[in-house]
């Protein structure tokens, strides 16, 4: 699975890191930097609920 | 038994019904369950589509070319016998359409972001602290006048560097323009009239700092807004007027209403506020299940650019949706039980802050604050009960709640 943001979308709001912060580390600069573009099945769970909790709907994921 | 609705007769959408009952939370049950799309015929209004279900607002929601906010911001409901108000002359993020409205966003988002929100901690701190140090030795109280009111527009005035002496009026002008359909708050003959009034005197004001801030700029926001150029050019008047409107309003009721059912909800659901007291490290999620619980922001309307489809149910170009986000907050096929306040419910997915490209920008600094009202409440007060009605706000755009008179022992503060 692969996971992608939409810089433009994206505004800092962090949801992401606090579902799965393997994942998605949010910086100083407002903006999600993904610490993991594929990341493992042992970690769809959180990926889903980060994809929901995004208030911006910036996070999306594609089955390989 | 579940209660049964007529799609004739059910109303979702009067003010009257909200000043009386509060939420009509059994006829969005029944909606969500039997006509999610429902096409909503009232009196005094245009005619739209009510949105009831989750995943539905999350999906209009997402699609902000498709379903517009300009053209019918919310679904306003005019007094009978009342000339329908011309549209308010304002011009700010809530109206606004992709691409402009992220060009003005974008000009005070990075404040507004966690890491923004973050080095205000201490003043939000201090500043709820303050708020109850001012009502500590007294039994009783009005918590919304003497508490929950206070803190929010301390803060939002802070941030905006309006000095002391002004809050009060800030106070006023917020409440007019969110209570212009209350008897309570009305000034002059009409909900239009009392609006205008607090807009004008929030617009003349704002212009005033802004011609200052322009000269001396500090590090508030007034200065970011007031210096602010896109494409090189400084805002138009009315846009830069109104973001302030926009900030002062929306800083305002919002918080003060969540902060006010939160605490009844922990009156309501007192095995709650025990552990709570007992777990203060629950005050994160308690935070989120109060915002879910009160929802403060009842709906808000998009309009169709184009016939689409939402639930099956077939919407036309120049339709207007109405989106029910306390509805979506009780949605049965999302949370487990949503009828029970829990203040340790994980996940939390409730959209109260709405979802998409309007997410509220002021989520996180509301979350601070509401934890900083109450993590001292939790410390401080050792209990409370209602001493009287709850008088509930005749609106069915923000759910206000305008008394709350408590009896309640509130202990002085540690340290």
């Amino acid at each position: 699975m692969k996971v992608a943001v939409d810089l433009q979308l994206c505004e800092g709001n962090a949801r992401c890191m606090e579902a799965a912060p393997e994942i998605f580390d949010v910086r100083d600069d407002d903006k999600t930097h993904l610490r993991l573009e594929n990341p493992p099945e042992s970690l769809r769970e959180k990926l889903k609920l980060a994809v929901r909790m995004c208030p911006r709907q910036a996070i999306s994921l594609k089955e390989d | 038994m579940e209660k049964q609705f007529s799609l004739d007769t059910i109303d979702i959408i009067g003010p009257d019904h909200y000043a009386k009952n509060g939420y009509p939370h059994a006829e969005w049950t029944w909606l969500r369950k039997h006509k999610p799309v429902f096409w909503c015929e009232h009196l005094n209004t245009d005619p739209f589509w009510a949105i009831t279900k989750h995943a539905d607002i999350i999906e209009i929601s997402k699609q902000p070319r498709l379903f517009l906010n300009g053209p019918r911001l919310l679904v306003f409901v005019n007094d009978p016998g009342m000339e329908p108000s011309p549209t308010p002359p304002f011009r700010h993020l809530l109206d606004m359409d992709p691409p402009v409205h992220g060009e003005y966003r974008t000009i005070v988002s990075r404040r507004f972001t966690p890491r923004g929100v973050r080095d205000l901690e201490p003043q939000i701190n201090a500043i709820a602290k303050k708020v109850l140090d001012d009502v500590t030795g007294r039994d009783q109280c009005d918590f919304v006048i003497d508490i929950s009111s206070k803190i929010p527009l301390a803060v939002i005035a802070e941030l905006l560097g309006v000095p002391h002496q002004d809050w009060e009026q800030l106070f006023q002008w917020t409440n007019e323009t969110i209570g212009g359909n209350d008897p309570e708050f009305q000034q002059g003959t009409s909900a239009g009239e009392t609006m205008d009034r607090a807009r004008l005197g929030l617009f003349q004001y704002f212009s005033e700092m802004v011609a200052q801030r322009m000269k001396h700029p500090t590090n508030d926001i007034t200065s970011i807004v007031a210096n602010a150029t896109i494409d090189g050019q400084p805002l138009p008047q009315l846009e830069l007027l109104s973001y302030f409107f926009l900030l002062v309003v929306a800083g305002n009721e919002t918080t003060r209403n969540a902060t006010t059912g939160g605490l009844l909800a922990l009156i309501e659901n007192p095995d709650q506020w025990q552990r709570l007291k007992k777990n203060p490290a629950l005050l994160k999620p308690a935070v989120e299940e109060i915002v879910r619980w009160t929802t403060p922001v009842i709906q808000f309307a998009r309009t169709a650019t184009e016939d689409t489809e939402v639930h099956g149910q077939k919407i036309r170009a120049g339709e207007s949706v109405c989106l029910f986000y306390p509805s979506a907050n009780r949605d049965e096929e999302v949370f487990a039980e949503p009828f029970k306040f829990d203040i340790g419910r994980d996940p939390n997915p409730h959209i109260a802050f709405g979802i998409g490209e309007h997410f509220c920008l002021g989520a996180h600094l509301a979350r601070l604050e509401l934890e900083g009202i109450f993590r001292q409440l939790i410390d401080r007060l050792d209990y409370a009960e209602l001493a009287g009605p709850v008088e509930r706000l005749r609106s069915s755009f923000v759910g206000g709640i305008k008394h709350m008179p408590i009896k309640m022992k509130l202990n002085p503060a540690q340290n």
